[in-house]
């Protein structure tokens, strides 16, 4: 069996390390990894399949564009969460690690290390991607920021809002913000 | 800092242990330290907003000063923990059920994975359980046998900055929402624990801005935003001649006009901001449409009772404001707009705070005769009663297809779902305004629903993201809705919903809108004598 065909045919243990070792930097996962409830588990549910779709498509030597709907169900998640960028990306990059300790846990694929260069080139390809969408992410959320601080309450409260004007006159001082 | 070549990361990435190191734990809860950082706090209370507030009667604020979460010194008064083991006591005497929920929690863990913090986060306090543990421990060092003698072992600890820390860290990432407690097999509470924590927090001046300037406005001018009853009565006449300019309907509502029959009273974000505004213009076209006598009032100008979130004295102030007001005017009863937990305070609170309200007459729908005997004690409709019963005794005319461009879903809101079990109406009125509408999956909606994320005053800029990943589950099933049947519209009955889910789908589906459910009334609505422009987007089109 060529690499991609012993990958695939290992689907199975790669991707439940991979999802596992995933979930696991989540403080308290094991609700992540036990409920397969899409809306019951959004996190877990999410992270699994797009990992599970990103994997069959870096198999597929799929095109970048097709990458693009499996990362966000990962990415756009984990950028609101409490991680730094890197721990927010580094699950994509982390098959690379699991894909080596599937492989040489069993003596008749050991030989294959030596040839995932290729493989690892996509698994970069992947995880830039996921940079960019990570970024997207962040940017969309101070947008949102911005969108509901010029639409929201601070021009009504602290502007020209008459009563507003007239706590100031109250008070002698303008608020402090 | 050490700088690590990039041949030596590529082979840590390949070789070495996970990148992703350090969330598992390690300890037990009561040991981890919570630790604050922008992005997981709300500001806290302005110092002249907590002093204004502490000036007027019947409520109490004390200890307004300058401080910062991420501080070690939050400035707490010398006697901090006096003020907050007295400040317990005096709630375990009071309020009989916050001694059941401390004592019957046999923590059987139906919960744990029930509420939207938790999915969102994977952080176990953030589990109803948990959380409620951060309160318990301390009550069970304190004020029981066990605990005294046991400590530790009991789960009791004793009180301390730390836990302190703890509780303004996650009483601010509960919304009160209640799903939980759907799922107790005790029925305890949840958002009544995350209330008394924060009353305590309160004691010792913890709070967030976000709740008390909203507060702070209500008890002032009357509602949210501080409007004066000029602003808030210009802002409507405003909406009015967008009606007319887009409908050619004359819409002439009255304000503070003694001798109405009826005192409607709404969220002023209905008033002054959008989504919202589109909601308002349903509602006084379906008004005109009917020729009801009613009248706005400046001063009743919120439904929304901040004070829910903050004390019990403060939510029954804000809450005695509007039947002070309904029996100043003489009206007969109070209708109410799309809000959420002025429902709650209404019909879980108000009649043991501000009850019994009779000076007012069992609400009688002048249009149709059908008195409303569910609202027999508190003497105030909801607008989707009120418009369901108009439907069904055929009294308005509506043409489903001015909302051909809305492929709806319905968002039930925590409040008027759990609160006040309010299912069956919207959908029957959805039903009459638009061709199509679908449910999400089961598990997310009518009493299951998952909450927006953003609710009790959490719906401030600066914790987006924690507001993002609270509402993921209810995004994650509009999603759904959307890819299956290609959904563009979610509708829902509370004004913090429609501003916050609109920054939750622009997050995660961008592709829907938010919009009430009066809105959608609005734009189906055939009154005579109209001459309606071809409104593709129903009320929103920019003619």
């Amino acid at each position: 069996m060529n690499l991609i065909e012993t990958l695939k045919s290992k689907r199975k243990q790669i991707l439940s390390t991979w999802v596992d070792r995933t979930l696991d930097s989540y403080v308290s996962s094991g609700f992540f990894k036990r409920s397969r409830d899409k809306f019951a588990n959004p996190v877990g549910v999410n992270i699994r399949e797009g990992l599970s779709s990103l994997f069959d498509l870096l198999l597929s030597k799929a095109p970048r564009e097709e990458y693009l709907a499996p990362l966000d169900q990962v990415i756009r998640i984990r950028a609101v969460q409490e991680f730094t960028p890197a721990q927010a990306v580094a699950p994509i990059l982390e098959l690379k690690w699991v894909v080596r300790q599937v492989l040489s846990a069993d003596k008749n694929t050991r030989h294959l290390l030596s040839e995932l260069d290729s493989f690892d080139c996509d698994i970069d390809r992947a995880a830039l991607a996921a940079f960019d969408m990570y970024t997207a992410c962040r940017e969309q959320l101070y947008e949102n920021r911005i969108r509901e601080l010029k639409s929201g309450s601070y021009i009504l409260t602290d502007s020209g809002c008459p009563s507003s004007l007239a706590r100031r006159g109250i008070q002698d001082k303008p608020p402090v913000h | 800092m050490a700088v690590v070549k990039v041949d030596k990361l590529a082979r840590s990435v390949v070789e070495g242990p996970s990148l992703m190191t350090g969330s598992i734990p390690t300890k037990p809860w009561m040991e981890i330290p919570v630790k604050f950082k922008p992005g997981n706090y709300a500001y806290t209370t302005k110092p002249d907003i907590l002093k204004y507030l502490d000036s007027q009667q019947g409520v109490s604020f004390p200890n307004a000063r300058e401080w910062n979460p991420e501080d070690d010194d939050w400035k707490l008064p010398e006697n901090w923990k006096e003020i907050i083991i007295n400040g317990l006591a005096d709630r375990l005497d009071r309020f009989r059920s916050l001694k059941i929920f401390m004592d019957c929690c046999v923590r059987c863990g139906a919960c744990a994975d029930k509420c939207h913090f938790f999915l969102g986060t994977g952080d176990p306090k953030n589990m109803p359980v948990l959380r409620a543990e951060l309160l318990r421990s301390v009550y069970r060092n304190d004020f029981t046998l066990a605990g005294k003698l046991l400590g530790k072992m009991a789960g009791a600890r004793e009180m301390t900055v730390g836990v302190l820390k703890e509780w303004f860290m996650y009483a601010y990432q509960c919304t009160e929402c209640r799903r939980c407690s759907v799922f107790c097999p005790y029925g305890i509470d949840t958002a009544e624990i995350t209330m008394m924590l924060r009353e305590l927090l309160h004691l010792v001046g913890c709070g967030i801005n976000w709740a008390m300037e909203p507060v702070a406005n209500s008890n002032r001018t009357g509602n949210h935003m501080g409007l004066t009853p000029q602003a808030f009565k210009g802002n409507i006449d405003f909406l009015c001649e967008d009606i007319e300019n887009l409908t050619g309907v004359k819409v002439n509502p009255t304000f503070n006009r003694k001798g109405a029959e009826i005192l409607f009273i709404t969220p002023s974000a209905d008033v002054f901001a959008e989504p919202g505004l589109f909601t308002c213009m349903g509602y006084l076209l379906l008004f005109e449409a009917i020729g009801l006598d009613y009248t706005w009032s400046t001063y009743a100008s919120e439904g929304g009772n901040f004070g829910l979130f903050t004390s019990n004295e403060m939510m029954k102030k804000l809450n005695g404001k509007m039947y002070a007001e309904a029996k100043r005017l003489g009206v007969k009863w109070i209708l109410g707009g799309e809000c959420g937990h002025m429902w709650r305070v209404v019909h879980q609170y108000m009649n043991t705070m501000n009850g019994p309200a009779d000076f007012l007459e069992v609400p009688r729908s002048p249009i149709t005769g059908t008195v409303f005997e569910n609202a027999k004690a508190t003497k105030m409709v909801h607008i989707s009663e009120f418009t369901a019963d108009l439907i069904k005794n055929g009294k308005i005319t509506l043409d489903k297809s001015r909302n051909s461009h809305v492929k709806a879903t319905w968002h039930d809101s925590c409040n008027t779902a759990r609160a006040m079990g309010l299912l069956e109406e919207p959908r029957y009125i959805l039903d009459h305004v638009v061709d199509q509408w679908w449910e999400m999956p089961e598990n997310t909606i009518r009493e299951k629903t998952f909450c927006c994320g953003s609710g009790t005053a959490l719906n401030t800029d600066e914790i987006m993201e924690l507001r993002m990943r609270a509402g993921l589950p209810r995004a994650n099933a509009v999603r759904y809705v959307h890819e299956k049947h290609g959904v563009n519209h979610l509708g829902c009955v509370c004004a913090i919903d429609r501003a916050t889910l609109t920054t939750l789908m622009n997050y995660w589906v961008p592709e829907v809108t938010v919009c009430g459910l009066s809105e959608l009334v609005g734009n189906a609505l055939v009154i005579e004598g109209e001459q309606r422009q071809e409104l593709d987007e129903g009320l929103r089109t920019l003619v």
